[in-house]
């Protein structure tokens, strides 16, 4: 069973490609992680292509968590989702970078799109300290 | 006060417990057949809760107290204690 894939989309590629690293740390299987941050032509701005391409990548047979960093991206985001979606991919609403760690380590344990998407939600109700 | 019956094992960390030691926690909690906590400093957290791990800020030197409960639960403590002593 492939881990359920996790697409990080950014306005910045610095940032979707820093907290894929940041996953990495976590034992998370590189190949199941996508960033797609930026414009195509390296400017802060989201990517319809870049996206795509990430959700394509990420699914390997268990679906796809796809974490915004912010509501902007949302937009392009849910463009993709119109016309590339389905049931197995999912728009998660959650804080960018603790939904994506707890959604990688949940994702890492084998376990399925549903248990990766609620722990994703839950890291809202995370505290750092 | 929890039943005294639960094993129960203090440990001194070798290293931080930052991201990549409190992932491999993660999932190896998640791993068992039965509930494990970890408690630091007065907070306690479900080992399979990344970010609850990750913000009990648990440093080199520091002791951290974990209890299992359910099916297992002495099995579980022995090899949580045994990979919380090898993180670095």
């Amino acid at each position: 069973m492939q881990p359920v894939g996790i697409v990080l989309v950014s306005h910045s590629a610095e940032l979707a490609s820093g907290l894929r690293m940041l996953l990495g740390q976590l034992g998370v299987a590189p190949e199941s992680v996508i960033a797609a941050g930026g414009t195509a032509d390296g400017r802060i701005g989201t990517s319809y292509d870049a996206i795509a391409a990430a959700i394509k990548h990420a699914d390997q047979g268990s679906g796809v968590v796809v974490l915004p960093d912010l509501g902007s991206s949302v937009i392009t985001a849910r463009a993709v989702l119109e016309d590339h979606g389905h049931a197995g991919v999912i728009l998660v609403d959650a804080p960018f970078v603790e939904g994506a760690v707890a959604a990688a380590v949940t994702a890492a344990t084998g376990a399925d799109l549903t248990t990766v998407t609620t722990a994703a939600q839950e890291a809202r109700h995370a505290t750092k300290f | 006060m929890p039943p005294s019956s639960d094993p129960t094992l203090d440990i001194v960390l070798p290293a931080h417990l930052h991201a990549r030691p409190a992932g491999r926690l993660a999932r190896a909690a998640a791993e068992l057949g039965c509930r494990l906590e970890i408690t630091h400093d007065g907070r306690t957290v479900d080992a399979t809760g990344i970010l609850g791990i990750l913000g009990l800020g648990a440093t080199a030197g520091a002791t951290v107290t974990i209890r299992a409960t359910g099916d297992g639960a002495q099995q579980a403590v022995d090899d949580i204690a045994q990979l919380l002593r090898s993180i670095d």
